[in-house]
């Protein structure tokens, strides 16, 4: 009872980080995506006298990313029904050019403030229209689940960092004599640390294959039936196998540092 | 006959800067000699020792032990120069978790050797100190001079060049504290073995010729 007790005391904290750095993980690549389609569903309009390339536009402002022009004929025949030839030329003489521009990443308001500054320094626009009424409220949001979540997880790795710490004081009492002893006998560090090391090692498998079960039951169970839109479509990057090598990666780096507190912290002969 | 021990004006110090515990002190021990330290209680003696399996650095002056001057020695000779040293502690300083003939081998299992090799050690050594029969019980089964007898086999396991000891039988009755002189008199006898033994007071039935030091006003000085 007790050897499980004491196995638990410290797998369940690095099990607690683990599952921050996973949360992490997840949430990042699922509102990349996310990002991604805001991002996609989003563009500016400007509106020039004369035509003007990409590459012109991307001079003024590097995040412009894409340009698509608006058929200015489409325009004039919605604008000219049921007058002359002529006069639906002269229009089309007199309207200036506009353009839909994309960005190349997702951007705060002032931002794209930025980017209409940059472009109306340009004499040839007339008018840049960014759409920052609607666009700042989705990206207020969709920041604040962002913040939210990350306080949440890094508070989540204090507490647990916290744990371990406290574990780490029991095992330095539980093993302060023999490696101190073992030290006095001319003992290398590897050796008098062995006995750390195993048990560690054993808690940071066990933590990480248990973050990782606890994913893979929410890849392929939890999130196909949860109804969540954003959880079925994204379903896919919930969980990937290289996150095991994440998971285990960081729970050694955990383990490593612990133990050689612990080995470093119990040298010299207790009186 | 060569220096396994020798100190040129050696201070010690817990702290730079700090008051001395042993100062300006002149002494050498040669291979196969048995050495008595003595001196009041809180004279610097078990401070000696400490300095002599280099837990503690010399804040002035010299102190080599095999060859080694400790003032200046890096960790991994420090390392291996305590692997040729037996070390005998007041509280036996025994790995409790460990069965009693793991602790007698615990100097085998630092230097490499086989497992096979243990085992046959752990016989021989625990059969020398009348052990046997607790070979597989842990030392908080065992009485105090019992306990240290353990002590002693372990400092035995790799024939060591040089065996200290710090109060030795500060614990023990007289029954258990003979048995521990005469396993330390047979070491230095058979084995050629350096003793130096730090006691508060020098037993009555020792029976090997013995230099004697004492420890007095921060000094080292010989026994004649």
């Amino acid at each position: 009872m007790k050897f499980i007790k004491n196995h638990l005391m410290f797998i369940l904290p690095l099990m607690a980080i683990l599952l921050g750095i996973e949360f992490y993980l997840v949430f990042d690549r699922t509102t990349n995506t996310y990002e991604k389609g805001l991002k996609e569903g989003y563009s500016m309009l400007v509106v020039t006298k004369d035509p003007m390339e990409l590459s012109k536009f991307q001079d003024l402002n590097s995040h412009i990313s894409s340009l698509e022009k608006i058929k200015r004929d489409n325009i004039v025949s919605e604008v000219s029904k049921g007058v002359s030839k002529s006069t639906s030329k002269a229009i089309l003489k007199a309207l200036p050019y506009f353009y839909n521009l994309g960005l190349d990443t997702y951007l705060h308001s002032s931002g794209l403030e930025e980017i209409k500054r940059d472009l109306e320094a340009d004499k040839n626009i007339k008018r840049v229209e960014t759409f920052g009424g609607s666009y700042n409220s989705s990206y207020k949001l969709f920041s604040f689940i962002k913040f939210t979540l990350k306080i949440f997880i890094a508070f989540m790795t204090i507490v647990s960092l916290f744990l371990i710490i406290k574990q780490m004081e029991i095992w330095k009492y539980a093993h302060k004599e023999r490696m101190q002893v073992m030290e006095i006998f001319g003992a290398p560090l590897m050796l008098r640390s062995g006995v750390l090391f195993k048990v560690a090692f054993i808690d940071a498998i066990f933590a990480t294959i248990l973050v990782s079960a606890i994913f893979f039951y929410i890849k392929f169970y939890w999130a196909a039936q949860s109804g969540i839109d954003i959880m079925m479509e994204n379903q896919e990057v919930l969980f990937k196998l290289a996150d095991i090598g994440i998971l285990f990666g960081s729970a050694l780096l955990i383990v490593i540092i612990a133990v050689y507190s612990v080995v470093f912290s119990a040298k010299g002969v207790q009186e | 006959m060569s220096n396994v021990i020798h100190a040129s004006h050696l201070t010690l110090a817990y702290e730079k800067g700090e008051k001395e515990i042993i100062k300006d002190a002149n002494f050498s021990i040669k291979k196969g000699e048995f050495v008595f330290i003595t001196g009041p209680s809180g004279s610097g003696k078990s401070t000696l020792l400490k300095a002599l399996y280099g837990q503690l650095k010399p804040s002035e002056g010299s102190l080599v032990v095999g060859g080694l001057d400790l003032a200046t020695v890096g960790k991994s000779k420090l390392q291996e120069l305590r692997t040729h040293m037996g070390i005998i502690f007041q509280d036996y300083k025994l790995v409790n978790e460990w069965s009693v003939a793991k602790n007698v081998v615990l100097p085998l299992m630092i230097a490499g050797y086989s497992t096979e090799i243990q085992d046959t050690q752990a016989k021989r050594l625990l059969k020398h100190v009348k052990l046997s029969e607790h070979a597989e019980r842990y030392p908080l089964e065992l009485s105090g001079g019992e306990q240290q007898r353990v002590g002693v086999a372990r400092a035995l396991a790799k024939n060591p060049v040089v065996i200290l000891a710090d109060e030795p039988t500060g614990n023990l009755d007289d029954y258990s504290s003979n048995v521990i002189w005469d396993l330390m008199e047979n070491a230095c006898q058979q084995l050629d073995t350096t003793v130096l033994v730090v006691t508060h007071k020098i037993p009555t039935i020792f029976s090997l010729p013995y230099r004697h030091f004492i420890i007095e006003s921060k000094g080292v000085y010989e026994v004649h």
